[in-house]
């Protein structure tokens, strides 16, 4: 039982990660339909950021159980690049899909560059003080207190996202502009502000995740492409667009990979993408996204 | 066809491929005032720039002090160097290097991927190529066989043969249920195989509960450790060696896999030494510096003024791939000088490679030498964990040093038939 559990809290933390990385992506195409690959480099540059960030507030000083709030702070702090690679992808809103690929493609590179210009080749990490919160029993299970925070963040990112779509006058507005934009347009609505607005929240939430998750790992160079190809699987398996389709395929994902490693490991690439082409056959548009007409 | 058109097309053929195999011949008497071009391809991005900048470092230290002493054979040394990424770009660079840049030797490679994608291109292109690394077993016989121009470090596999050998002799009887997590692909497998085999050939009696194989670069283990933690092993051999190595030991210290004396064994993990913290590193675990373990108390003048350099420098600690990389560049030097002497003269391409083979160096590490076979024989140092030093990671508190001769297969041999007949003392 107790190595259930294990198995169960590991594919639980993936899934909390991969939701966090997702997250981003499906808000920015839900409103803008625009698959945004550069999503892993925002998660990679929140990641480096917030490693600075407390690598220099600890030297300043500031007590190590505070690292997380500094870790939230840069990562809301970095994110507001946002309006300016939303002004970037501007030129692009009217063109074939193939262009933005190729042009949030170049971002990956390009943002790789930039991260190797200012933190170098070497993969960063904070050390142990994501130990400094100590652990938590579940049962006979040991888990450390800061992964239980980072899935605890990730359902209330979640479940904070859906109360701000449903229930607020902004996030009607905001899924009545990805109804159908020109409606919107000619009802008052201003569009290009709408969507900076959307980009840099779909921004923010790939750094503060990368921030928040980067005590667990490392910020390397690679990051960003790891994670958007598993990322692309959860949105696959969810639905391109759907905020619970995320939560959904992250779990799918999360859980999946954890079983396939503890009993087969060699499957656990295989396991996650046979269930991406049975979606894409059985239900193109994702288990929870709507269907293509 | 008269004579006198047949002898002007023939010289005129002769003088098109003296121009043709201009890049690849070396003009003596022009080339002795200028200073020696030496290409370095290295990794300095993605899960390897760590390694490459650290071995990049190496070879500047010894560029440094050879032109502080007159350069190689009266010649200066000047580097040319190109990034390693995938085997078909870096060997774009390779060509680069030899073709345009028109270098005299080109030293560095970490990855075996790009390694032996690139043995027959130098072979075919006859350019002095000098590897550092990247010479696991799978595919090095069958694309580096009997090379004249490509010289290359110790087997990969040798760090694996020295762990296996120091977990057998501390703790033989002491283990039985044996699991492995290590990277995927031919290195990692490699080493995981070599252990069992070493075992099996010294009757330690086990079993494999787990095996694991992330993927290099993978940034969240939980479920990899998970699942070793489920298979209650008594001993866990890994050879991860990126970063993937802290990532998994903050994962496993924080599941509780290093509680109940589950004994570790990490043959690679000096690669990453500085960033392995004593809060989740435990002592006594068998830990692998390879050629170059930095706090050695009985390390040379040379490795003490490197380290020294090294911290004052880069506020970091070095590890082996400064080593190869080194020891790369004084092969070559012992090379060239060796066969400048024996001819009075600058010496070809040719003199030097044969003056090479068989040469002896003092490393950074400690003693070496370069086999007639084109491959290298180091020092190896391995050992077991202290927190007992003045650094926020484990150091080495009992130290184990081998020579390769006793690590990696002799001249000819296959490595795994090497390991079943070797004569091998613990």
């Amino acid at each position: 039982m107790t190595a259930f559990f294990d198995i169960l809290i590991g594919g639980v933390f993936h899934a909390a990660v991969l939701f966090l990385v997702a997250a981003g992506l499906q808000l920015v195409f839900g409103v803008q339909k625009i698959v945004n690959l550069a999503c892993g480099s925002f998660y990679a540059l929140g990641a480096y950021f917030g490693v600075s960030a407390v690598k220099w507030a600890l030297g300043a000083g500031v007590p190590i159980p505070l690292f997380l709030p500094v870790l939230l702070a840069s990562g809301v702090l970095v994110g507001l690049i946002g309006p300016a690679i939303e002004a970037l992808l501007r030129t692009v809103y009217h063109r074939d899909e193939a262009f933005q690929l190729l042009l949030t493609f170049a971002l990956v590179l390009m943002f790789q560059d930039v991260l190797r210009f200012f933190w170098g080749a070497n993969p960063h990490e904070l050390g142990n003080v994501s130990m400094e919160y100590g652990k938590v029993a579940i049962g006979a299970v040991q888990v450390p207190t800061y992964n239980v925070l980072v899935i605890a963040a990730s359902i209330v990112i979640a479940l904070g996202l859906g109360a701000f779509l449903q229930r607020t006058r902004f996030g009607r507005i905001l899924r009545a502009t990805a109804e159908n934009r020109e409606m919107s347009q000619a009802l008052g609505v201003n569009v290009n502000w709408m969507y900076t607005v959307v980009f840099t929240l779909g921004t923010i939430l790939g750094t503060v995740s990368g921030a928040l998750v980067v005590p667990t790992a490392a910020a390397s160079l690679d990051m960003p492409v790891e994670l958007v190809v598993e990322a692309f699987a959860v949105v696959v398996i969810g639905g391109l667009g759907s905020m619970r389709g995320a939560l959904a395929g992250a779990l799918i994902v999360g859980l999946l990979r954890a079983l396939a490693i503890r009993y087969y490991a060699e499957l656990e690439m295989l396991a996650i993408y046979l269930v991406v082409i049975a979606v894409l056959i059985a239900r193109p548009a994702g288990l929870l996204g709507k269907p293509i007409e | 066809m008269n004579k006198g058109r047949r002898k002007a097309l023939k010289a005129l053929g002769g003088a098109g491929a003296v121009l043709a195999a201009q890049p690849y011949l070396s003009f003596p008497a022009i080339a002795q005032s200028q200073p020696l071009r030496i290409g370095i391809i290295s990794p300095r991005a993605g899960i390897a720039g760590t390694i490459g900048e650290c071995g990049l470092r190496g070879t500047q230290f010894a560029v440094e002090r050879i032109n502080a002493a007159g350069g190689i054979a009266g010649r200066r040394i000047e580097l040319i160097v190109e990034e390693e990424t995938n085997p078909k770009d870096s060997i774009e660079r390779l060509r680069k290097l030899v073709l345009q840049d028109k270098v005299d030797c080109v030293q560095g490679i970490v990855s075996s991927g790009v390694s032996l994608a690139m043995g027959p291109v130098a072979e075919e292109m006859k350019a002095l190529t000098i590897f550092w690394d990247g010479t696991t077993q799978d595919g090095v016989k069958e694309t580096m066989a009997n090379p004249r121009y490509i010289f290359r470090s110790t087997d990969n596999e040798c760090e694996a043969v020295m762990g296996s050998l120091l977990a057998i002799k501390h703790w033989k009887g002491k283990f039985k249920k044996i699991a492995g997590i290590n990277p995927d692909y031919s290195y990692g497998r490699n080493n995981f195989a070599a252990f069992q085999a070493l075992l099996k050939k010294f009757g330690v009696e086990h079993e494999i509960v787990a095996d694991q194989w992330p993927k290099v670069g993978t940034l969240d283990l939980t479920s990899h450790v998970a699942a070793l933690k489920a298979a209650k092993p008594d001993l866990v051999f890994s050879s991860l060696l990126f970063a993937d190595l802290p990532i998994f030991m903050k994962t496993a210290h924080g599941a509780g896999l290093m509680e109940g004396g589950c004994k570790f064994v990490f043959p690679a993990a000096g690669f990453q030494h500085t960033a392995l913290k004593k809060a989740f590193t435990p002592e006594g675990m068998i830990f692998g510096h390879n050629t170059l373990y930095f706090d050695h108390p009985k390390a040379s003048a040379l490795q003490k003024q490197f380290v020294q350099d090294y911290e004052a420098k880069f506020k970091d600690y070095p590890h082996w791939e400064a080593d190869r990389a080194y020891f790369a560049m004084k092969v070559y030097q012992a090379g060239v000088e060796a066969a400048q002497k024996a001819k009075n003269a600058w010496p070809s391409q040719e003199d030097i490679i044969n003056a090479m083979e068989g040469v002896k160096v003092e490393s950074l590490g400690g003693p070496g030498h370069m086999r007639k076979d084109h491959i290298a024989e180091q020092t190896f140092y391995q050992g077991i964990t202290t927190h007992k030093n003045r650094f926020d990671f484990p150091t080495l508190g009992e130290i184990d040093t081998m020579y390769s001769e006793q690590l990696q297969k002799p001249p000819g041999a296959d490595f795994w038939k090497w390991i079943e007949t070797a004569q091998i003392k613990l």
